[in-house]
C-alpha cells in the first residue's frame, strides 16, 4: 500500500498539511523547500499518517476537492473543533448537523463569534456533500480520524513550537510574513521586503459588518469635531502669512510662486489675496483671479477668458474664440497693447488636480505664466507634482517654491466619502444607498418601478436559492467573492426580459432597454459580461437594502 | 459679467466655483457698502504706486523707513547693473549663429534649392532656451526691416494639420498686425470668407505686406507628430511659389535621428543647411565670472556649488541660472539689514541704535574685535563697542576694504585661469571650479598654484610680454613691480635676436649630461652656458616669480575671515536650494510621519509615538507605514480606532472616529498613497514607500 498510493497520498496529505500548517503556506511558497513538502519524496515524513487513509477512492475524492482555492490559506484552526470530536461516535448525525451549522454560518455572517477559519471549515464540509455519499463518510471518517490521531503532531506544529518539531520550526518562524520587518530597514529594502512574491498575508476581515458613513453623517460628524491641534495649525498659518510681503516682492520681481506641502492651501491663498487688497489699497485694487483646480468643470479656456474679463472689464470682445490658445493670444495681445496695465495675479488652487494634469493643459498654463504682467501663484497638493513639468515648462513657469504645510483639511478639494467608497470599490454607494434608490424610483414611471421590483425579487430569490441549496453555484459565488462583494450575484439579461414581458412590463426589447437605461444612469444597476458572454444584471446594494427597497416598493 | 456676480458671494460658493475674480470679503466692503467704496476712489487717485517699496522693515520692525528704502534702492541699483551685463553676454553668446542663420534666411530661396523648401536645422542639445532667444532676435531683425517675420510653432500647437495651419497663420498675422488686425484680416476681404486654416490667407498677407522671408520655426521638432510634418511639408511645398517660406527646426538630439523619423519623400522636399548652438555651460561660466568679478556683492562657496550643480546636472538654462542669481540678490537685500551698508552713498543720519546693535552682533565683528584685542588695541575695541558713530565709520571702511579684497580675489582667479591657458598646464580647471576653490580658501598653497609658479619660471620673454598687459591691477600695484617691468623693458629693447630670451629654468637652456658611474647611467642636469642677456632675464624672472607668489599669498584669502563679510557675501545654501529645488514628497512625508515638526506642540510631549492628539491623516499614515503592500482597510480602521479608543476610553465616539478615518483615507488616496485593489475585498494597495 505504501508505495502504491504515492500518487494519491500526497494529494490527500496536503489537505491535512494545509489545515495544520496553513500559517506557513505563505512562506512555504517563497522558500524553496516549501515546494518539496508537496512532492512525493517527502512522504517519509508522512508515514505515521498513512494508515488512516483507508481507501484510494476516498483519497481521490478528497483529492478532487482540494484544488478549489477557497481552502487554500487560513484554514488553520479549523480542525480541532467540537464537531470533530462528536463525529467519531455518530457520524451521520454529526455530519448533518455540521452541514446545517455551516450553511447557517455562511448565511448569517454577522454573527459575533465568527472565528477565522469558520467559513473555511463550513465551506469544506458543504463541499464535501457534492461527492458521492458513500465516500463521504469514509472520507470524513478518514479526516477526522487523522485529525485525532495526528493531532499530537499537527497541533504541535501549528500552535507553539514543541520540542519535537523545534528543529524545523524556527526556520518557518523566521520566514513568518510579518509586514513590518524587525529593525530599521532602509527605504528601498523595505520596498522589496514588502513586495516579495507570494500571496498577501492580510486577514480576511471586511467591512461588511461595519456601517459605513454616508455624506450627511460624515459632514455632521465633521462639523462637530474639535481639532486638538487647532492652536498649532493656526500658528503655522500665521507663520506662512508672515511671508506675504516676501511673496509680493517675488511677484514684483517677475517670479511666479508655487506652494506645496501637506494640507489645503486654499485659505492661505485667499488670505494672500486679502492681504494684496489691503496693501495696495482699495483705491487701486489689484486684479486677482482665483482658480479652483479641484472643481471638475473648470477648463483652461474659462481661466483665460476670466483673466481677459479682469483686464478689459466691460469691453470684452464679443468673440474670444473657442480654443484656449486663441483666448490666450488675445490676452497676450491685450496686455501688450496696454503698457500701463497693472499686473494680474492669478491664483490656481491645486494646479495638480486631475483635470489639469494633462501635459497639454500644463503647457498652456506655463504659457500663461510666462506672459509678462501675469503673476501666477499655484498650489500643489500631491507629493509628485513636479513630474508634470519638464525643463522647458519649468523654465516658462519660472517658479519659486515655498513649503506651505498647513495641515488644514481638504474639505472642498476632495469629496471624502466618495473617495473612500471608490477606494473600497463600492461605487454603488454613490446613489446614496437605499434612500437614493428609493428617491429615484419615486420619480420614475410605474413601469420602471415594476421592473425594478421584478429585478429585486429575482435577485433575492436567486440569493436565497443559492444559500439554501448551497450547490455548485455556491462554489462559483465563493470564487467570485474573492473579487467582489457577494451581492454581485446577478440575473441574466434575457431571463429578466422574459419575465418582464410575461408581466407586461415591457412589450419590446427596445422598451426594456430604455427602462434599464434609466437605472443605469442613476447607477442603480450594474451590468457585466460573464464568461460565456451573457449580460448579467445586478444591483449594487446589500441584501438588507435590497429587501428594504423591495418592501417599500411592494407596500408603496 | 463675472464680477457682477461675484461681488458679495458667500465664501462657500466661491470655493466651488471653478474660476472667478476675487473680491475681498473684508468687513466694510460687503455688497451694501459699495457706494462708500466708490466715494473713496474719487477724491484720492493715488499715485503712490511708483514709490511704494516692496521691502519690509527688519530688526523686529524697528528699521527706519529710510533705511528700508535705501536697502531697496541698493538692491535695484546693484542688480540692474548686473542684469545689464548678463543681457550683454546672452546677446553676445549666440551672435555668431544668429548672424549665420539670418544671412541664410535672407539669401535662400526655393529657386536656389531647385524647388525644395529651404530649411535650417539647428541643433541645440540641452540648451533649450537658446533657440527661443535666437528666434525672438531673428524675428526682431526681420520685422524691423519689414522683410518678414518668424512664426514659432510648438508641438502643443500641432495636434492635427488644420489646427497647425490655423495656428501658424494666426501667429504670422498677429505677430505684425496684432489680434485686432487678425480679426479684421479675416473679415475685411472681398469674396467669400476664408476659413482660419486656409493658406490663401497667408498668401494674401504675404502679398499685402510684401514679405520676402517668412520663417516657420519648429521649436521642439522631435515632439511633433511625424505624420503632421509630412502632410505639412507636402502642402507647403505646393504653396512655395506664393509664400516665401523658410523652415527652421530646433533639434535636441541629432540631425540623423530627426531625418530618420521622416520618410524619404518628405525629406526630399527639404533642402538647407545645418547650424549648431553651443552648450549652455560655457555661457553660464561666463556669466558667473562677470557677476563675481565686477560686482559689489558676492556669492559664497556653497551657493556657487548649488548654482553650478543646478545648471550642469539639471540642464538649467542660462536664463534660469540668472534668475537664481537674482534670487540670491533679492534674498540678501530683503532679509539682511546690514546689506544697507552696501549703498553707494550712505547718509550720515542712517546710523541708528538698532543697526549698530545688529552690527555688533554679527560673528565676524566679534572675531575682528578678538583679533584687535590680541594685538593689544583695547582702546579701539572699547570705542567700537561704545561709540556708535565710530563703529559706523569703521564698518563702512572695513566693508569697502573687504569688497576690494573680494574684487582682487576674483581678478586673481581670472588671472589664474588665463595663466592656465597660456602656460599649457594640462590640468583643466574652469572658472567655476577655480572660484569655488578660491571662495573656500583652498587655492592658496594648492598644487595647482605650485604648477603655475613652476611653469611661470620657464616662460620665455615673448610669452611674458603677452601676459604683461593682463596682469591684475593688484599685482601691478605691488612694490617692486615697476622696477621689474622697467628692467624687463630695457632688456627687451637691447635684445635683438630672433629667438626670445629664455631663463635658465627653460628646458632649452639646460643640458642633460649622461655619465656612467659604476655601470649605471646617471643623468645630471647641467646648465648650459648662458649668454649675458639670459642671465639678466633669469634674474628678472626670479624677481617676478617671487612677486607673483607673494601676490597670490596676499590675495587668495579665505573670504569668511574678512571683517563684516556678512554684508557683502552670501553663503547659505538654503533659501536657494529650497526655493528652486524643492522636495515636496519629502515635505509631505515628514509632515505626516512627524507632524510635530511642523506643529509646535508646546504642552504635550512630542515623542514620535502615535497619539490621538495628532492630525488624523498622520495617525493613519504612520499605521500605513507599518503595513505591507496590500492593506486591509478593515484592519486599518480597527487599528485607527484603537488609537482613539485607548486614549479617550469610553468617551470615544466611534462614528466620529470613523469620520476622521474617512478623511484620512481620502487624503491618502488623493495624495496617491493608496489605490483600489482588486486582489481582495476591502483591501487597498500601497503605492508609496517613504523615503524612496
Amino acid at each position: 500500500m505504501q508505495p502504491d498510493v504515492d500518487n494519491q497520498l500526497p494529494v490527500s496529505t496536503p489537505k491535512r498539511q494545509r489545515i495544520s500548517e496553513a500559517n506557513a503556506t505563505g512562506e512555504k511558497r517563497t522558500n524553496g523547500d516549501g515546494v518539496l513538502e508537496l512532492t512525493p519524496s517527502k512522504r517519509v515524513k508522512r508515514t505515521p499518517q498513512k494508515p488512516h487513509s483507508e481507501t484510494p477512492a476516498a483519497l481521490k475524492a478528497s483529492g478532487l476537492r482540494t484544488p478549489s482555492n477557497r481552502s487554500k490559506a487560513k484554514a488553520l484552526f479549523s480542525t480541532p473543533t467540537k464537531e470533530n470530536i462528536v463525529s467519531t461516535a455518530t457520524k451521520a448525525r454529526a455530519d448533518r448537523s455540521a452541514k446545517k451549522k455551516s450553511a447557517q454560518l455562511l448565511l448569517e455572517q454577522d454573527e459575533e463569534d465568527i472565528w477565522d477559519g469558520g467559513d473555511r471549515l463550513a465551506e469544506e464540509i458543504l463541499a464535501g456533500e457534492n461527492d458521492a455519499t458513500a465516500p463521504i463518510n469514509k472520507q470524513d471518517n478518514g479526516v477526522f480520524e487523522t485529525v485525532e490521531e495526528g493531532s499530537v503532531e499537527t497541533t504541535m506544529e501549528k500552535t507553539v513550537a514543541t520540542p519535537k518539531r523545534r528543529a524545523g520550526r524556527p526556520k518557518g518562524a523566521k520566514n513568518k510574513r510579518s509586514p513590518t520587518p524587525e529593525g530599521e530597514l532602509p527605504a528601498h529594502e523595505r520596498y522589496f521586503f514588502q513586495n516579495r512574491a507570494g500571496p498577501p498575508r492580510t486577514s480576511n476581515n471586511n467591512l461588511n459588518k461595519v456601517n459605513l458613513l454616508n455624506h450627511e453623517e460624515y459632514f455632521e460628524k465633521h462639523a462637530q469635531r474639535q481639532d486638538p491641534c487647532k492652536r498649532e495649525i493656526t500658528f503655522l498659518c500665521d507663520l506662512h502669512r508672515r511671508s506675504f510681503s516676501q511673496w509680493d516682492f517675488e511677484f514684483y520681481q517677475g517670479f511666479n510662486i508655487c506652494l506645496y506641502g501637506y494640507g489645503s492651501k486654499r485659505t492661505l491663498t485667499q488670505n494672500f489675496a486679502d492681504w494684496l487688497y489691503r496693501k495696495h489699497g482699495f483705491s487701486s485694487p489689484p486684479s486677482v483671479v482665483i482658480v479652483n483646480g479641484y472643481t471638475p468643470n473648470v477648463s483652461i479656456r474659462s481661466i483665460f477668458a476670466t483673466i481677459v474679463t479682469a483686464v478689459l472689464g466691460a469691453d470684452i470682445p464679443s468673440k474670444m474664440g473657442s480654443q484656449p490658445i486663441e483666448v490666450l493670444e488675445l490676452l497676450q495681445s491685450v496686455l501688450k497693447s496696454r503698457p500701463s496695465q497693472d499686473p494680474i495675479a492669478v491664483f490656481i488652487n491645486s494646479i495638480d488636480a486631475p483635470t489639469f494634469r494633462r501635459a497639454a493643459n500644463q503647457a498652456l498654463l506655463a504659457r500663461l505664466a510666462a506672459t509678462p504682467k501675469i503673476h501666477l501663484l499655484a498650489t500643489a497638493d500631491t507629493p509628485n507634482f513636479l513630474l508634470m513639468w519638464d525643463i522647458s515648462l519649468r523654465d516658462q513657469f519660472n517658479f519659486v517654491f515655498h513649503d506651505c504645510t498647513t495641515f488644514a483639511p481638504f474639505d472642498t478639494e476632495f469629496d471624502v466619502v466618495e473617495e473612500v467608497h471608490n477606494l473600497l470599490g463600492r461605487k454603488g454607494r454613490r446613489v446614496g444607498g437605499k434612500e437614493g434608490v428609493e428617491f429615484v424610483l419615486k420619480s420614475l414611471p410605474e413601469n420602471a418601478r415594476n421592473l425594478y421590483r421584478l429585478l429585486l425579487t429575482e435577485l433575492l430569490s436567486m440569493a436565497d436559492d443559492d444559500h439554501n441549496a448551497a450547490d455548485d453555484d455556491m462554489d462559483a459565488a465563493d470564487g467570485g467573492a474573492e473579487n467582489g462583494p457577494k451581492d454581485e450575484a446577478g440575473i441574466e439579461f434575457r431571463a429578466l426580459y422574459q419575465k418582464a414581458s410575461e408581466e407586461f412590463i415591457a412589450s419590446s426589447e427596445m422598451m426594456f432597454r430604455t427602462l434599464l437605461k434609466e437605472f443605469h444612469d442613476h447607477q442603480m444597476i450594474t451590468s457585466r459580461m460573464d464568461t460565456s458572454g451573457m449580460e448579467i444584471l445586478s444591483v449594487p446594494l446589500s441584501r438588507d437594502e435590497m429587501e428594504g427597497v423591495l418592501e417599500d416598493l411592494v407596500l408603496g | 459679467m463675472m464680477d457682477a456676480d461675484v461681488g458679495g458671494l458667500a465664501e462657500d460658493f466661491s470655493n466651488n466655483q471653478g474660476v472667478y475674480i476675487y473680491r475681498p470679503a473684508l468687513a466694510g466692503i460687503s455688497q451694501g457698502e459699495r457706494p462708500s467704496k466708490r466715494r473713496k476712489v474719487a477724491p484720492e487717485p493715488k499715485k503712490s504706486n511708483d514709490n511704494t517699496c516692496p521691502f519690509v522693515p527688519l530688526l523686529n520692525g524697528d528699521e527706519s523707513e529710510k533705511s528700508v528704502r535705501l536697502r531697496y534702492q541698493t538692491y535695484e541699483q546693484l542688480w540692474s547693473t548686473q542684469e545689464a551685463k548678463i543681457q550683454e553676454i546672452l546677446d553676445d553668446v549666440d551672435a555668431e549663429v544668429l548672424e549665420c542663420v539670418s544671412s541664410f534666411v535672407r539669401t535662400t530661396s526655393p529657386e536656389i534649392y531647385g524647388g525644395c523648401i529651404p530649411a535650417a536645422l539647428l541643433t541645440v542639445g540641452s540648451n533649450v532656451s537658446s533657440l527661443a532667444r535666437l528666434l525672438a532676435r531673428l524675428n526682431d531683425q526681420l520685422t524691423s526691416t519689414g522683410e518678414g517675420s518668424v512664426i514659432v510653432l510648438e508641438s502643443g500647437d500641432a495636434p492635427n494639420l488644420k489646427t497647425t495651419l490655423k495656428n501658424a497663420i494666426r501667429a504670422a498675422i498677429i505677430n505684425t498686425e496684432g489680434n485686432d488686425g487678425y480679426q479684421s484680416f479675416l473679415t475685411d476681404r472681398e469674396g467669400p470668407r476664408l476659413l482660419g486654416y486656409d493658406l490663401d490667407l497667408l498668401g494674401d498677407y504675404v502679398k499685402r505686406k510684401n514679405i520676402k522671408h517668412l520663417v516657420l520655426a519648429f521649436r521642439d521638432s522631435e515632439a511633433f507628430d511625424p505624420g503632421i510634418l509630412i502632410d505639412l511639408f507636402s502642402l507647403l511645398s505646393s504653396w512655395l511659389d506664393r509664400i516665401p517660406l523658410t523652415l527652421l527646426f530646433g533639434i535636441s538630439t541629432s540631425v540623423e535621428l530627426f531625418e530618420g523619423r521622416l520618410p524619404r519623400s518628405s525629406v526630399a522636399l527639404l533642402k538647407g543647411s545645418y547650424f549648431e548652438l553651443h552648450g549652455a555651460s560655457k555661457c553660464v561660466d561666463h556669466i558667473y565670472e562677470r557677476i563675481q568679478a565686477e560686482g559689489q556683492f558676492w556669492l559664497g562657496r556653497s551657493l556657487t556649488g548649488v548654482l553650478f550643480e543646478k545648471s550642469s546636472d539639471y540642464f538649467q538654462t542660462p536664463e534660469a541660472f540668472c534668475r537664481t542669481v537674482k534670487y540670491t540678490y533679492m534674498s540678501h537685500f530683503f532679509a539682511n539689514p546690514i546689506s544697507v551698508l552696501l549703498a553707494s552713498d550712505i547718509p550720515d543720519d542712517l546710523q541708528q541704535d538698532r543697526l549698530c546693535e545688529s552690527i555688533r552682533n554679527i560673528p565676524s565683528f566679534r572675531e575682528y574685535c578678538e583679533i584687535l584685542l590680541e594685538d593689544g588695541h583695547t582702546r579701539r575695541v572699547r570705542d567700537l563697542l561704545e561709540d556708535d558713530s565710530y563703529l559706523f565709520q569703521q564698518t563702512i571702511q572695513l566693508i569697502k576694504a573687504g569688497q576690494q579684497s573680494m574684487h582682487d580675489m576674483f581678478q586673481a582667479v581670472r588671472f589664474i585661469s588665463l595663466l592656465l591657458k597660456d602656460l599649457n598646464i594640462p590640468k583643466k580647471a574652469n572658472i567655476s571650479e577655480l572660484s569655488i576653490r578660491a571662495l573656500s580658501g583652498e587655492l592658496q598653497d594648492s598644487p595647482l598654484l605650485e604648477d603655475i609658479l613652476a611653469a611661470f619660471r620657464r616662460l620665455d620673454s615673448s610669452k611674458i610680454e603677452e601676459i604683461l598687459p593682463h596682469l591684475p591691477e593688484a599685482m601691478t600695484k605691488l612694490p617692486g613691480f615697476r622696477d621689474i617691468e622697467t628692467d624687463l623693458r630695457a632688456l627687451l629693447q637691447t635684445h635683438k635676436g630672433p629667438d626670445p630670451l629664455r631663463s635658465e629654468y627653460d628646458s632649452q637652456n639646460s643640458v642633460i649630461g649622461t655619465t656612467i658611474v659604476q655601470q649605471r647611467v646617471k643623468l645630471n642636469q647641467g646648465k648650459a652656458k648662458l649668454p649675458e642677456e639670459c642671465v639678466k632675464y633669469t634674474g628678472i624672472i626670479d624677481c617676478s616669480h617671487a612677486l607673483l607668489s607673494s601676490y597670490f599669498g596676499t590675495i587668495l584669502i579665505r573670504p569668511q575671515e574678512l571683517a563684516f563679510h556678512e554684508a557683502f557675501l552670501l553663503d547659505m545654501r538654503n533659501p536657494i536650494k529650497e526655493v528652486f529645488a524643492p522636495r515636496p514628497r519629502f515635505a509631505i512625508e515628514r509632515a505626516l510621519s512627524n507632524p510635530f515638526d511642523y506643529l509646535m506642540f508646546t504642552s504635550q510631549n512630542t515623542e514620535s509615538r502615535i497619539s490621538a492628539k495628532q492630525p488624523p491623516t498622520s495617525i493613519l499614515y504612520q499605521l500605513y507605514l507599518e503595513s505591507g503592500a496590500l492593506v486591509n482597510i478593515h484592519d486599518l480602521w480597527q487599528a485607527f480606532h484603537a488609537v482613539f479608543e485607548s486614549e479617550q476610553g469610553d468617551g470615544c465616539d466611534e462614528r466620529m472616529t470613523m469620520a476622521l478615518f474617512y478623511r484620512a483615507v481620502s487624503e491618502l488616496r488623493a495624495l496617491g498613497m493608496l489605490k483600489h485593489s482588486r486582489k481582495k475585498m476591502d483591501h487597498a494597495a500601497k503605492s508609496a514607500w517613504m523615503g524612496l
